[in-house]
């Protein structure tokens, strides 16, 4: 196999990091436990093979070690299936082609330099390199692609450790930018952000090694290192069984938390930004370290706001983090009320949250709703066709309550399905799918309310039973050989538990399995109006440069005060043309955003540090006048140069 | 071949700013006065201030210097970064916003202001990064 032959794969790969995090219970790749460095890892392979495939890294002595570290296990291609349908082993097959195709003189080492020489001091031999071929698969996911900077990638330990690293990097006067698992990198630089959002030269801290987790059951907190990812800080909480409330899966909790402030479903109880943390350990850029506790630090809530305030770079490396816990109440239900329309869909919604009802809260697009619950995009697809064909369901607002709290809900909504029907649509997806256009469909949507007649009429039985759900049913439509771990996998209760997806949250990367995607949105007072003003700013410029932009989910915050809204812009990142049409968009959709009182674009939030969310929120930004407008738009010249640069 | 930051490249940045620079088009007629506090110059990390001010698009000073007095000026905007930082943005290698957007210099001042001023501010820069400089 060549490495032309995978390019279309690789290519897309969009370095999610899920591959690093035991979420299937299959273990992980171990070639990547061992060694660590992102090219050791099934998607530093997938990039490996592309830049190789595409020339922009010549091989070096450790592609033969990289490649030779890998069994062929498979667990990369359970795991990768499972989330983006990508099969990792193809690109290692292909890896280990172009390495046999190789003549021996072909494979050079790499010079060490005195910086190298430095960290390795500092971490250990294994542990910190400027070859070549391991920075190539760093590359889309923390280095910008092609770039011509000369790199070091080093894996600390220690905060210690961390703090001789910065003091290498300035005493060299070189920069350096800390890496958690590349989650958001892997979306921003594929875009115009790139620029402002990584550095041209200098050290990636990559903090993988960082893995302490320690749960104190009595206060219910968690203190936690920067390796540390939402899926493994809420599988040790649950040992506890307390709960979390944390991002992806495959998303590093500092950085999260320093970065967006922790924004989830559960924010409408458990808060967003301070409200999830007690302490922090943190190295500034002088390599000096502070803790939030101390009394003499400088305020470290203080934070710019608005729009000279985007900074995509943290200004200090989180190195603890002591987060509080919640209680998992006994008696937790999901339940889900559909609807046909966002305004109706926002009146439950915000209703709710002003009375504090669901633990979890949000209101969830059709989009979201069946692409991450349909195992394939191709049966995701279908999904939606008839989701919004037939069903007319557009929106369903996602509750995780109590028992008590349940009651009021069904009282509240005009109708709404639990686990039963979830698990029923999950498991009858594909069968679903393959009714596309089928006359019981059919009959459905010429209902006065087809979601009432399937979700909560006399039609729910018969659609039930035509969803035929059974994991067997379920897997005919992937990859033959791997329909056995599927079956089984599907099998397990969680896999089709809304409470365990809402806690560990390994379903939104699928999003990723066709397109990148870019996402749009921010921080907006609560109110219908302005949520509706808002998702209009963000809907016209993806259609006014052909994106595929859809509504991706919102949160209230503080009984209904504030929202928080995601909106996607789906794109083809490997297409030079989807890219100047995706930036374009985010550009206009900015400008926006900004003109509307109150609203403070994602983008903006990002990095502030760890910042109380009333210093970037309040007071509202007023929204942009013409002429403000027109020096945004300057501004945007400044940084990025003319439309036809980007 | 002038030294950075030094009087004789001070005095041809401003021969350059007043000759080749439209104060409307270009400066659009900007007020603003900018002192920017270039940090850990070698050898021996010492500090240089560059004052610059603007009014109604006319340079009309830019004065450079170790001198606590330059520090004292009225500046609208103080600019803090490293010595290596201010090269970039001088060989235009980085914009001054974009600088700014990568934590590499940090800003005080009306936020709303520095905003008008970025494009006459960029044009600036790059008017200036035209002289044969030494770092």
């Amino acid at each position: 196999m060549k490495l032309s032959d995978v390019l279309e794969t690789t290519k897309k790969e969009p370095h999610c990091g899920l591959c690093k995090i035991d979420f299937l219970g299959t273990s992980v790749c171990s070639a990547g436990k061992k060694h660590g460095f992102v090219a050791y890892w099934p998607e530093g392979r997938m990039e490996l093979a592309r830049a190789l495939a595409e020339k922009e890294v010549e091989p070096t002595e450790t592609l033969r070690e990289i490649v030779n570290s890998c069994n062929l296990c498979g667990i990369c291609d359970r795991q990768c299936y499972f989330v983006t349908q990508r099969r990792p082993t193809q690109a290692q097959h292909a890896l280990q082609d172009y390495l046999k195709s190789l003549p021996p003189a072909a494979l050079k080492p790499t010079p060490e330099d005195d910086i190298v020489k430095e960290l390795r001091a500092i971490v250990g031999d294994n542990f910190a390199t400027n070859d070549p071929i391991i920075i190539a698969s760093y590359q889309r996911s923390i280095i910008k692609q092609k770039s011509s900077g000369k790199f070091y990638i080093v894996m600390p330990k220690t905060t210690e450790e961390i703090i001789a690293i910065i003091n290498v990097a300035n005493a060299h006067k070189i920069p350096y930018l800390p890496r958690g698992n590349g989650t958001f990198f892997g979306v921003v630089l594929q875009t115009l952000l790139a620029e402002p959002a990584t550095i041209e030269q200098g050290i990636i801290i990559d903090l993988w090694r960082m893995k302490g987790i320690e749960i104190d059951p009595v206060s219910i907190t968690a203190t936690i290192e920067p390796g540390v990812t939402s899926f493994e800080l809420q599988k040790a909480a649950h040992t506890h069984k307390l709960r979390a409330n944390v991002a992806e899966a495959e998303s590093c909790v500092c950085a999260n938390a320093q970065n967006l402030g922790i924004i989830t479903t559960w924010s409408n109880t458990y808060g967003w930004g301070t409200d999830n943390f007690i302490d922090a350990e943190y190295i500034d850029s002088t390599g000096t370290i502070q803790h939030l506790s101390d009394k003499d630090i400088p305020n470290p809530y203080a934070s710019e706001q608005g729009l000279l305030s985007l900074s995509l770079i943290p200004s200090v490396i989180v190195t603890k983090l002591t987060l509080k816990l919640h209680q998992i109440l006994p008696d937790e239900e999901a339940i889900f009320v559909p609807f046909n329309n966002l305004p109706d869909a926002l009146d439950l919604a915000h209703e709710l949250a002003q009375r504090n009802i669901g633990v979890s809260l949000a209101v969830l697009s059709r989009k979201y709703l069946t692409e991450f619950i349909s195992p394939t995009h191709e049966i995701a697809e279908d999904f939606n066709y008839i989701a919004e064909k037939y069903l007319k369901l557009n929106y369903v607002v996602d509750i995780i309550c109590d028992s008590y709290t349940k009651k009021i809900v069904e009282e509240l909504a005009p109708v709404s399905f639990g686990s039963e029907m979830i698990k029923s649509l999950i498991l009858g997806s594909s069968k679903l799918a393959s009714m596309k256009d089928s006359s019981l469909l059919k009959m459905i949507s010429e209902e006065e309310d087809p979601l009432k007649a399937v979700f909560g009429g006399p039609m729910r039985k018969h659609f039930e039973k035509g969803l035929a759900n059974s994991p067997k049913e379920l897997v005919k439509g992937m990859d033959e050989d791997l329909r056995d771990f599927f079956e089984k996998l599907y099998s397990k209760p969680e896999l089709t538990d809304p409470i365990w997806l809402h806690n560990f949250r390994i379903l939104p990367c699928r999003m990723e399995r066709k397109h990148m995607w870019m996402y749009r949105g921010g921080y907006m007072p609560g109110d219908k109006k302005t949520i509706l003003k808002v998702v209009d700013a963000l809907e016209k410029p993806a259609q006014q440069y052909h994106i595929d932009g859809a509504f991706g989910f919102l949160s209230y915050l503080e009984r209904g005060k504030l929202a928080h809204l995601e909106y996607d812009y789906y794109y083809d990142h490997t297409d030079p043309e989807a890219r100047k049409r995706v930036n374009k968009a985010i550009v206009e959709s900015w400008r926006r955003q900004f003109a509307i009182k109150g609203v403070t674009p994602l983008e903006f939030i990002c990095s502030k540090g760890l910042h109380r969310k009333e210093h970037i929120i309040y007071p509202l930004l007023p929204g942009l006048s013409e002429e403000e407008l027109g020096h945004f738009e300057e501004l945007i010249e400044t940084l990025f140069g003319g439309e036809d640069t980007w | 071949m002038v030294k950075f930051l030094s009087q004789e490249w001070a005095e041809q940045a401003k021969k350059k700013v007043l000759t080749e620079l439209d104060k409307a088009k270009d400066l659009k007629n900007m007020n603003a006065a900018l002192l920017n506090v270039v940090q850990n110059i070698p050898p021996d990390n010492k500090t240089i201030y560059y004052y610059v001010k603007f009014t109604g698009g006319n340079l009309e000073e830019l004065t450079t210097g170790s001198d606590e007095a330059i520090k004292q000026k009225p500046a609208d905007f103080i600019v803090t970064g490293d010595y290596t930082t201010f090269i970039q943005i001088n060989n235009g290698q980085l914009s001054s916003a974009m600088a700014l957007l990568k934590n590499r210099v940090k800003m005080t001042g009306n936020k709303m202001k520095a905003l008008s001023i970025t494009k006459p501010i960029d044009n600036y820069n790059n008017c200036i990064k035209g002289i044969q400089t030494e770092y």
